[in-house]
């Protein structure tokens, strides 16, 4: 004959392995594991930062009246100062260690002499090149220069064309390495 | 089985309470996770930016002097809706009216989710 005593013993064993389980289930569930699904989130703060960079760049300095560091960069074609200036306001840090955050910047505009076409020309690169791999996200900003920038190569020998002001957008990948 | 042992339910008892609350708490902690991945997707997903920084530039392009053969004015706002179109996706239109000496200013942004409009007077 199979013994009945003791089964209070066996139920309080099962439901302490519950609580055990539960207890299990919650420190793991909590130990954040980072997915592919939660790129989101540095995502979300890669692109707030990236575009208060380029807003940033795009105030004139002291807020006085006139052109902006941006407009000057793409007036003239800069893409080292754009390169040195962006670097510096993403890659800052508190302390001495800089962030790794790496760009690439385009410039869009339409072509002379009909602003029909539109045209895009990488304007400025950082360091590394985007790999396969990188989650990068973009950021863009309007400006008006006062000119079309002359880098961009169907200007020359349309300077009628060319004159007058433009609005240009600046598109920026930046992603960290 | 001649005879069923019934003492102490309560402890029994307490024990399926305890593992349900566990679980139930479990499962707020579960969510609370994923509220934050579903925040960071709604703010990416929001044009913020694109909205503020056309915008402006509307706004600016209103000043621009339109006369002699530059056509400021003309070459910047036509500039924004196409590039707003093939670049950002969005459909940007605007227009002003002046009334009894101001001048509205109608801005509307449309990229199939988010939809925009504001009138600014100056």
């Amino acid at each position: 004959m199979v013994n009945s005593c003791g089964q209070l013993f066996t139920i309080e064993g099962i439901a302490a392995s519950l609580i055990i389980l539960m207890t299990a289930y919650i420190v793991v569930n909590n130990t954040s594991v980072y997915t592919p699904g939660d790129t989101h989130i540095s995502n979300m703060q890669l692109e707030v930062m990236g575009s208060d960079a380029l807003r940033m760049m795009d105030t004139s300095s002291n807020g006085t009246y006139g052109k902006t560091p941006l407009q000057t960069i793409i007036e003239q074609g800069d893409s080292d100062t754009f390169s040195t200036m962006f670097l510096n306001i993403v890659n800052n840090r508190t302390g001495t260690t800089r962030d790794t955050i790496q760009f690439r910047a385009n410039v869009t505009y339409l072509m002379q002499p009909d602003y029909q076409t539109v045209n895009s020309t990488i304007f400025s690169n950082s360091s590394q090149s985007l790999i396969e791999g990188d989650h990068a996200v973009r950021v863009s900003e309007w400006v008006i220069v006062d000119k079309t920038p002359k880098d961009f190569p169907e200007c020359p020998g349309m300077l009628s064309a060319c004159s007058g002001k433009h609005a240009v957008l600046v598109e920026v990948l930046l992603w960290r390495d | 089985m001649a005879r069923l042992n019934d003492d102490a339910q309560w402890i029994v008892l307490m024990g399926f309470v305890v593992s349900f609350s566990l679980f139930f708490l479990a499962i707020v902690l579960n969510q609370s996770v994923v509220v934050g991945q579903t925040t960071a997707e709604a703010v990416s997903e929001f044009p913020k930016d694109d909205i503020r920084s056309v915008r402006d530039v509307i706004i600016q392009s209103v000043f621009l002097d339109d006369s002699g053969t530059t056509l400021n004015r003309t070459h910047v706002q036509n500039e924004i809706q196409r590039l707003s179109l093939s670049r950002q996706g969005s459909t940007v239109n605007f227009s002003s009216n002046a009334i009894a000496g101001y001048t509205n200013v109608y801005i509307h942004y449309n990229n199939g989710v988010t939809i925009y409009n504001e009138t600014w007077t100056y």
